[in-house]
Formats: structure tokens, sequence, C-alpha cells
């Protein structure tokens, strides 16, 4: 970072002058340092400048309180990114057909949402060609299937069959909930290629994923 | 009311929690006065204390059948159904009733909404939430449901601002700040002039800001800092106050300069790291500030709180039990540590134990609050009306 930026940026905040505050942000980035690094670099040592200048009554109250609503206007432009880098990889969940146990799949599904996946929620009640229908529309490559019961996690199998029968075996499905976690065996007999036990749960197995689809890209 | 003297011996033993010796006078009032419907109650809340759920059952509605107005006989009952676990129709009809009785009780109708959560009835749990903070919008736990509730319905995204949000309105959040300056409870003298030793016009400036005399204290600080600009402690007295008074950048401008000149002080740490938890985009830099303070107090539960809660920012939700976790361990007690564990399980499917955590938490809010002393004296007082 080029020298004596920090000290410019706290005289533009003393001197109550957004303009040239974020002109200094600019130019500080535009030198290469990286927008996530810009808060603790520039920001941080000038709020520490100004702390110090209210202490030591180089400024008064007024001008402390003024430089601060600088500081805030600022603020925006020296944050790290809020949301994190897309990750490319859709995907399409739902709780199955005749199950309305909605918890589990909007926990996960605001997790991976956050986490940078394109998350297509179907909400509850999802018959298994309608899984189908979404993958094919949204070329999402990873399907979540939510099931509280029995029954209707014995259903997923269906969901399996689909993708298959139309060519889309390539499909990663992931299932969650009480019967898979009661019964270890029950997610391979559905045709599953893995259990999601928890929102950690999916970040990891979806990181996985994600990461293998890269590398069957790449090769 | 007149109530028998024995009836008094029992109320005054159980205030002074001596439960057992409460509980024999009780039976001995009971013996001179079966119709006492304070004394059932009493006799419920005792049993409730000591977790036999049935007999507080048993009493409590004794109590009720001899007075259908008897308020604290509603808590108890409630509260006993809720431990009991496995009776939420009952509960519901208890805490609505007891809402009834007493309309203006917040706590009444918090306790219904969880009644109502636990029952599956959502919609009507929020309503009851909603209610409680028409009557206090400063209901922290009426919050906190309200977070469990967004985060059962939009997952942790949504839920953590508002986690946030009954925290900063949590009585034990500002007590963690001074369990850090390290200063005993005590109320602003007022008459601590300029000459005064260092340590005494801090302790008074300290005070002041415990008694949310935030323009005082930062008085008290200016003149601290006349003397020496360099006095970190000061300088983070400061940003707590600024951070009291939303002004969250010259809060974050005093903790920054007293951690240049002091980087293990605890309490600017507090100051640094709540500033950061306020801004979403700074989550790791919270974490960052908040795993520096649970390492340099691991025996105050809320440092590990505060830093879970930044974890859950970041979707660390592993990390974020552990610390959640650790804190309940610490204080079982901590309502802000029972809901953050509630969270986190409901993020990991374990229902069960969640619904668990959030009612020893309601348990131990409830009781908190005095709220079983507070019906009861103004059921006495009232004579039974």
């Amino acid at each position: 970072m080029p020298d004596g930026e920090v000290e410019r940026l706290y005289r533009a905040f003393v001197e109550a002058d957004p303009a040239t505050a974020i002109r200094v942000v600019e130019q500080v980035r535009s030198s290469g340092v990286a927008q996530a690094e810009l808060f603790d670099a520039l920001y941080v040592p000038a709020l520490a400048m100004l702390g110090d200048a209210w202490a030591r009554r180089a400024i008064d109250e007024l001008a402390f309180t003024q430089a601060a609503v600088v500081a805030e206007q600022v603020s925006s432009f020296v944050m790290p990114p809020l949301v994190r880098p897309d990750t490319g990889v859709g995907v399409v969940l739902g709780v199955m057909h005749r199950d309305h146990h909605s918890v589990m799949k909007n926990v996960v599904a605001g997790a991976l949402k956050e986490a940078g996946y394109r998350v297509f929620d179907l909400g509850v009640d999802v018959r298994a060609s309608d899984f189908l229908e979404r993958v094919e529309e949204t070329g999402a490559r990873v399907v979540v299937a939510f099931a509280e019961m029995l029954a209707t996690a014995r259903a997923v199998a269906g969901v399996r069959d689909l993708l298959d029968a139309e060519g889309r075996a390539d499909v990663v499905l992931l299932v969650c909930g009480g019967p898979f976690a009661a019964d270890a065996s029950l997610a391979r007999s559905v045709g599953a290629n893995g259990v999601v036990s928890s929102a950690q749960g999916a970040l990891d197995v979806l990181d996985r994923v994600r990461r293998d689809l890269l590398q069957r890209e790449a090769s | 009311m007149s109530r028998s003297q024995q009836a008094m011996i029992a109320e005054g033993l159980a205030r002074q929690g001596r439960a057992a010796e409460a509980v024999a006078a009780c039976y001995e009032a009971l013996a001179i006065d079966d119709r006492d419907p304070a004394t059932h109650a009493l006799l419920a809340e005792l049993m409730l204390g000591e977790d036999f759920y049935d007999e507080a059952i048993a009493a409590a509605t004794q109590a009720i059948e001899l007075d259908p107005d008897c308020s604290p006989a509603y808590l108890a009952l409630g509260l006993a159904y809720d431990r009991r676990g496995g009776m939420w129709d009952q509960s519901v009809l208890v805490w609505h009733e007891l809402a009834e009785v007493v309309p203006d009780l917040v706590i009444a109708h918090v306790q219904l909404g969880e009644a109502f959560a636990a029952a599956a009835f959502d919609e009507e749990a929020r309503d009851s939430w909603k209610r409680a903070l028409e009557l206090d919008p400063r209901q922290a736990r009426a919050h906190y449901n309200l977070a469990i509730d967004a985060l059962k319905r939009e997952g942790m995204s949504t839920a953590l601002p508002l986690i946030r949000t009954a925290g900063a309105l949590d009585p034990s959040q500002d007590a963690l700040f001074f369990a850090l300056v390290g200063l005993p409870e005590r109320e602003p003298q007022g008459d601590v002039g300029p000459d005064a030793p260092r340590e005494v016009r801090y302790a008074e400036a300290a005070a002041m800001a415990r008694a949310e005399d935030f323009f005082g204290a930062v008085d008290a600080v200016r003149s601290l800092l006349d003397d020496d600009p360099d006095d970190a402690r000061a300088l983070a007295l400061a940003g707590f106050c600024y951070l009291k008074q939303e002004a969250t950048n010259e809060a974050m401008a005093c903790a920054v300069r007293a951690l240049g000149l002091a980087p293990d002080l605890v309490e600017a740490m507090y100051v640094l790291g709540t500033t950061y938890a306020q801004r979403p985009g700074l989550a790791k830099h919270a974490a960052r500030v908040f795993l520096a303070l649970a390492k340099a107090r691991p025996l105050e539960p809320l440092a590990h709180v505060l830093l879970a809660e930044a974890l859950l920012g970041l979707q660390r939700y592993r990390q974020a039990h552990k610390a959640y976790a650790a804190a309940v361990a610490l204080d079982p007690a901590c309502v802000r540590a029972r809901f953050g564990l509630a969270a986190v399980l409901f993020s990991e499917g374990s229902y069960a134990e969640a619904q668990w955590h959030i009612r020893r938490a309601a348990y131990y809010d409830t009781k908190r609050l005095g709220v079983f002393w507070d019906l009861f004296d103004r059921y006495v007082e009232g004579g039974g009306e």
C-alpha cells in the first residue's frame, strides 16, 4: 500500500470530507490492495488514529462525531465482500411427496445459498418427476431429497430411477432425514450418492461434490 | 387474605431458599387450612424447584380449583407441564389462562408461544411472541424464539441477526463487559473530584456507565484521558459508552486505539468484537477477536457465546456447537447460550434436544425474572382477587 494513505484517510475523516475519503480508498484499491484487505490495512488504522486524536484532544467531541459519520459513509467501500462467490453448482432440493417436514430442508437450503450454491428449492410434497423436471430446466448437478418418514424415504428410489431413465445418472443424489440417519444402508438402497445429516454436513458434502465436479470437468 | 402464621412461615422459608423446610411448613399450614390457594401455589413452586413435577402439578391444580384466579398457581402449573414434557395441550391451556388472568404479564405470552411451538402451532406461537413484544419490545426471550422460528423457516442467515438483536437486549451482555472490567458493582458516588486518585475516578466512570449515565461516564473518562491520553482502560470504557449509544465507529476508534496500546486488554476486545459483530461483512473479524477473548477469559460463558455467534456467521456450525456447549457447561442458566445451542441443534436435525434446551432456557429465564414471587405478592396483597 502506498505510504501515507492511512493518514490521508484519517485527515479526510477529520475534515469531514467523504469525497476525499472515498478517493483515498479507490486509490489504495487501484494500487493492488484486495477488497478483502482494505478494511484491515486502511480503515482500521485510520480509525485508530481517530481514537488517538480524540484521546489527546487533537479533535473535539463534535469533530469526533463528524469524523465517525464520514467513516460510516466510507465503510461500505472497505468492507470485505459480503456474499460468498458463486460456486457455479446448482442444487435442486425438496421434501418428498406426502412429506411436509420442512425444517431441515429450509435450514440446509439457507446454508447452501449463503455458501454460494445456486439453490432451487421445490418446497415440500415434491414428486420424483418434479425433481427431474427442475434438474433439466436448470442444469443442476446435485439433488438433495429430504424425507422424515420411512415410506417417503424409500420413495427416493423413484428419483434415482427417473434420473437414470432420463440419462441423468451423472446427477449427484443426496438424501437427508431421520430414516437415513437411523439406517445407514437405506441411502444406498435408494440409490443415493451420499447422506446429509446437518447444515454443516451439507456444506462439507457439497464442497467435496463441487471439487469432484471441477476435477471431472478438468480431466 | 387471612393466612395462617404457618403459611407465612412457609413463605418466609421459601424466600430464603430453604426449600425442604418450606415444604414441611407448607404441609403444616395445609393441615391447619387446606383451602388456602396461596399455600398450594407455593407448594407447587417448591416442588417444581426440586424437579417433582407430578407433585407440583397436583398442588397447582388444587390451588386453581380453590381459586380459578390464582395466578401464581397457573405459572407453576404451566412450568411443571413444560418441564415434564409431552403435555403441550395442557400447557397451552394453562398459559392461555394465565394470559387471561394477568393480561399484562409479558412472560405468559412468551410461554404461551413456546407451548404453541412445541405443539407445532407455529403461526399461533408467532402471534403470542409478537403480542409479548407489543407489551414489551425489549423482551429478549420473545426475540430469541422468533429467531428460532425464522431459522426453521428460512435458515441461519435470517435467524442470526435476530439472535444478535435478542442478545443486545439481554442484560448478560453488559454484565460481561463489567465482569471484564473487574470492578465490584456499585452505584455512582457523585462526589468524585478531579483530584481523586485515578483508580477512584475510573471506578466512578465505570459505575456511571453501569448506571447507564453514558454522558457522565464519557465526561469522567475524558478527564482521565486529559491526564493520560494513552490510558487504554479509559479508552475501552469510552468505547463501551459509545457502543451503548449506537455510535459504532466512535466505539471502534476507541477500541482499536486501546488495543494498540494494550493488545491483551479484554474489555477493549469485547468492545471491538461487538462492533465487528454488528456488521454482517465482519464475521471473520468478530470471530478472531472473540476467540482471543474466550481464550483470555475461558470461564466467562458469554465470551464463548459471542464466539459461537460469530462462528455461526461464518457457517462454522460444528465449532459454534462446541462454543455454545462450553458456555452452557459454565452457566446452565445462560438463556442466550441455550437458545443459540438450540439453533445449532436444529441445524443438525436434533429437534428434541433443541426443544429441551429451549425449555431449560425458559425455566431459568422465568425464574431469573422472579415472576412467581411477583405474582404471588400481587395475589396475596390483592386478597386473592
